[in-house]
């Protein structure tokens, strides 16, 4: 497996691990809204990644090109969805704005743990190497 | 007056915030993108490593955009002073 394949299998796994973690922490000792907010970002920038996954392998792969204009229906469709559901958990105020803004980080806190792994792992094998 | 004009220059940094952080990763998805199909188009066997890069670079920075929604959302609907201000207006 290269290490693409492998950050990629890391970050899919890790968005699940923390929305779960985070939002067991959260609804134990956080407000409701509070956790309403994590559960809702998490959700939201969880499913809107495996979404992009699932439109780039089918955009970019050789075999199986789909049309332009298909892969723009859906990322506008998709970022049009995302916006609207923010908006309206904003003024309605259903959620707490900071659960939600830390809801939202999952993805990029999940890159950022991939890319640490690898980095320690690219470092130690150059020290074992060394 | 002087609670109003805070309420508008709110408003014109959420609009400014949104505008400026759409219009930065507008550009680098673009600027992603065409590498990516560059690469892809050079060396068609790539495209596998290719799409998986490109994936964790766009998610990045598409969740860029999304704390600017967010954060010019708080600014128009759940300001921290709102409170206070909307009782500055009452008296």
């Amino acid at each position: 497996m290269n290490v693409q394949q492998r950050i990629l299998d890391f970050v899919k796994r890790c968005n699940w691990f923390l929305f779960f973690v985070g939002s067991a922490f959260a609804l134990i000792n956080q407000s409701p809204k509070f956790a309403a907010g994590f559960l809702a970002g998490g959700l939201i920038v969880t499913a809107n990644f495996h979404l992009l996954a699932r439109t780039l392998k089918g955009s970019l792969a050789p075999g199986r090109l789909a049309s332009s204009n298909v892969v723009l229906a859906k990322y506008y469709i998709r970022f049009f969805f995302s916006g609207l559901i923010i908006f309206f958990l904003m003024s309605r105020h259903v959620v707490d704005p900071l659960g939600l803004l830390i809801g939202l980080s999952v993805v990029v806190v999940s890159i950022t743990l991939a890319t640490l792994c690898e980095l320690t792992k690219h470092i130690f094998r150059e020290a074992v190497e060394g | 007056m002087e609670a109003l004009q805070f309420f508008v220059v709110s408003s014109f940094a959420a609009a400014l915030a949104i505008a400026i952080a759409a219009f930065g990763c507008g550009l680098a998805q673009g600027m992603g993108l065409k590498a990516a199909v560059e690469g892809i188009a050079r060396n068609p066997e790539s495209s596998g490593k290719v799409t998986v890069t490109m994936l964790i670079g766009l998610a990045m920075i598409e969740s860029l955009c999304i704390y600017a929604l967010v954060v010019a959302l708080i600014l128009i609907y759940a300001h921290p002073q709102a409170a206070a201000i909307a009782e500055l207006l009452a008296k």
